[in-house]
């Protein structure tokens, strides 16, 4: 086997005799972007990076994002979707950076890989706003999120002063076990209840925010807690799926749910507490207007002072407001 | 540039009839026909380029496309999928498949991350490390495949699941960022040059492509162990009855493919600066459709390495050209699944010589 051997020594030692050479880093290669004058009555043209269009949420981002601009004169805005993918989505802004956008808007896959990107596109002297999911650093112009901290405590104050004010067993469905959103949800829920010492968790279960994985564990949930009074899903797909589940055994009367996102989709959860399968649903604002709004306060009023972190808050939905949220919000009938 | 003859080893294959649509020509015009469809996809490369240079949009009168910069974006975003598609050829030109090199990618970074942050090892051994599990992991896919004698799709298809599973385990289930650095839970600043280039011009992921790209060329067209390769995919029984050490090639093609594949990802996780264990799905299908727009038959012993360098090239234009005119994700996905049945077509039309 002389010839494999030397086969895979050549490549080896290809390999390991590249990796050694000197090289340099890439740097901000000259501030030769820099984007164009601000002021009104020209035109901008705005990249959109998009983690992973396959998400609801993220589908109502770019249409939010989508929509505001088409109201501001001047604005064009391209999208991009990295599918999840982290390496896509690098490329992605890089093309961006090539097209020579004026102003980027990213909602990335992860922090630690986009960062890099996000710091060129802010070297070069491109405003840059991020959206919902954080870069490290601080060389970005501004970040747009949620809290998911107070979007759970709304809710568990909703659940100890309206929804069981005489208080009652809870069964509680969380997200991916490990994402922040799933923790801070939890903890924000905690928080909320605790002026109601009558209501009770009584079970906590995973469904990985998924609405097939709610049916299974509400399903096994019903067999081991007889008497819930009510369900708490991280999310509005998981609350539909404990619905579903609760149905089939016959008990989907006695006991309420609620979830957490209240998209204004079709098959989102407002339109769900709309027909009434969810008592409430909270809120989790996508930022896509506010970061339209920032973006023409940079480049169309040449504002230098925007500020640097944006906390979103949440609107409450119950069967009272959901028609009216649903239309303000942009839903499609 | 001719591939080394299957048929100086093995006998040739068996009578068969002509494929329907192959095209019927008289004998002198041949050599011109099938030099064009041997380099289909270095002529399909050229043509994208050139459609590329003159749909590109322009910017202060300078075209986009053809920007350094943007060049320099194709080929560094090209490259993982490139020498991963490296491997694969060695592996389709000798009949088989490896499924496994995406989630080896993804393990290779998990270990590159770990290595480096958690057990504080220097750049050179994490790389042997990292580069010895690859090819300890597709060697051993290859054993399989030849002392089992199970088709190399399962075997890789288990493969690609136990990748997965180590590289979760491994890292626990979360991306481990990579921090630069000569503190404790810090790597070496010097790996920060994967995400580097050459005078700011030439990407270094992309120079190991090319040199791997180079190196397993001049294997291929030159050494005993490319005509052995050849005569296996061609006639695997032929190839064992004129004395290929079948089985050992083989071993050795799966261990190439997994080396490459971590090689990948090392590159990976020096260019995000962290190494998930979830990256890499669904690279094996680039690398496969890369192979295939190259003119390598998935049927084994017909295909060319240049072929395989041009087709990743080729889609990585494809990408960045329809991005650069924003064009929707989707649509992007099927103009690329048009690309690879196209090429295949053309390999059908492809004159057989006697």
């Amino acid at each position: 086997m002389r010839y494999t051997r030397r086969a895979i020594t050549i490549l080896t030692l290809t390999t390991l005799a590249l990796t050694g050479c000197s090289v340099e880093k890439d740097g901000g290669d000259g501030g030769t972007d820099a984007s164009a004058q601000c002021g009104s009555g020209k035109e901008f043209l705005i990249g959109m990076s998009q983690a992973n269009n396959a998400e609801p949420y993220r589908q109502v981002m770019n249409d939010d994002v989508s929509t505001a601009a088409k109201a501001v004169s001047g604005f064009k805005v391209v999208v991009s979707d990295a599918a999840q993918d982290n390496s896509k989505q690098v490329a992605d802004v890089e093309n961006f950076l090539s097209q020579g956008i004026n102003l980027l808007i990213i909602s990335p896959n992860e922090a630690k890989p986009l960062t890099a990107v996000v710091k060129k596109a802010y070297d070069k002297g491109i405003p840059v706003i991020v959206l919902d999911r954080k870069v490290e650093g601080d060389a970005y112009t501004a970040f747009i999120g949620g809290d998911n901290v107070a979007i759970g405590k709304a809710a568990g104050e909703y659940y100890a002063k309206t929804l069981l004010p005489q208080g009652g067993k809870v069964v509680e469905i969380s997200g991916l076990p490990g994402s922040t959103p799933a923790a801070e949800r939890a903890q924000g829920f905690r928080e909320g209840i605790a002026s109601n010492p009558k209501i009770e968790i009584v079970a906590t279960q995973t469904a990985e925010w998924l609405r097939e994985k709610g049916q299974s564990v509400m399903d096994a949930m019903l067999k081991a807690q007889p008497d819930i009074d009510a369900v708490y899903a991280h999310n509005d797909p998981m609350a539909e799926g404990a619905y579903l589940a609760a149905k089939a055994a016959g008990k989907e009367s006695a006991i309420k749910f609620t979830g957490i996102d209240a998209l204004p989709v079709p098959s989102g959860g407002i339109k769900a507490v709309e027909q009434g399968r969810l008592q409430a649903t909270f809120q989790y604002a996508t930022g896509g207007r506010e970061a339209i709004d920032l973006a023409k306060k940079i480049l169309v009023d040449c504002s230098k002072d925007v500020p640097k972190s944006t906390t979103l808050g949440t609107t409450q939905i119950t069967k009272d407001n959901a028609a009216q949220v649903y239309t303000e919000l942009g839903g499609k009938q | 540039m001719n591939p080394p003859n299957p048929t100086t080893v093995a006998a040739s294959p068996p009578e068969t009839p002509p494929r329907r649509g192959a095209i019927r020509l008289p004998k002198d015009r041949h050599a011109i026909v099938d030099n064009f469809f041997r380099f289909q996809s270095l002529f399909g490369l050229v043509a994208v380029f050139v459609i590329a240079i003159a749909v590109s949009p322009s910017r202060n009168g300078e075209n986009v496309f053809l920007s350094s910069g943007n060049l320099a974006n194709i080929v560094r975003a090209v490259s993982e999928i490139g020498i991963i598609a490296v491997g694969m050829t060695f592996v389709i030109l000798i009949g088989g498949i490896d499924l496994s090199v995406g989630a080896v990618l993804g393990l290779a970074a998990v270990g590159s991350a770990t290595l480096m942050v958690d057990s504080g090892l220097g750049i050179v051994p994490t790389v042997l490390i990292v580069l010895f599990i690859g090819t300890a992991f597709g060697a051993t896919q290859g054993a399989i495949v030849a002392r089992l004698g199970i088709q190399s799709f399962i075997v890789t298809l288990a493969g690609l699941q136990a990748a997965r599973g180590i590289a979760r385990m491994w890292s626990g289930g979360l991306g481990i960022p990579i921090a630069y650095g000569d503190g404790p839970q810090e790597a070496p600043e010097a790996f920060s040059l994967l995400s580097g280039s050459i005078n700011g011009m030439l990407p270094v992921p992309a120079l190991i492509f090319l040199a791997i790209g180079v190196g397993a060329l001049l294997v291929l067209r030159s050494t005993a162990f490319a005509r052995h390769v050849y005569a296996i995919g061609g006639n695997e029984k032929a190839a064992r009855l004129s004395g290929v050490p079948v089985r050992r090639v083989r071993v050795t093609v799966f261990a190439i493919s997994g080396l490459l594949a971590a090689l990948a990802g090392i590159i990976h996780a020096g260019q995000l600066n962290q190494g998930s264990p979830n990256d890499g799905a669904g690279y094996e299908l680039d690398a496969i459709a890369a192979v295939v727009i190259g003119g390598t038959s998935l049927a084994g012993g017909s295909g060319s390495m240049g072929g395989t360098i041009a087709g990743a090239l080729l889609l990585g234009i494809l990408n960045n050209i329809l991005a650069l005119n924003n064009i929707d994700a989707n649509v992007q996905l099927v103009v690329k699944g048009l690309v690879i049945v196209a090429a295949a077509a053309l390999q059908r039309l492809r004159p057989r010589i006697a």
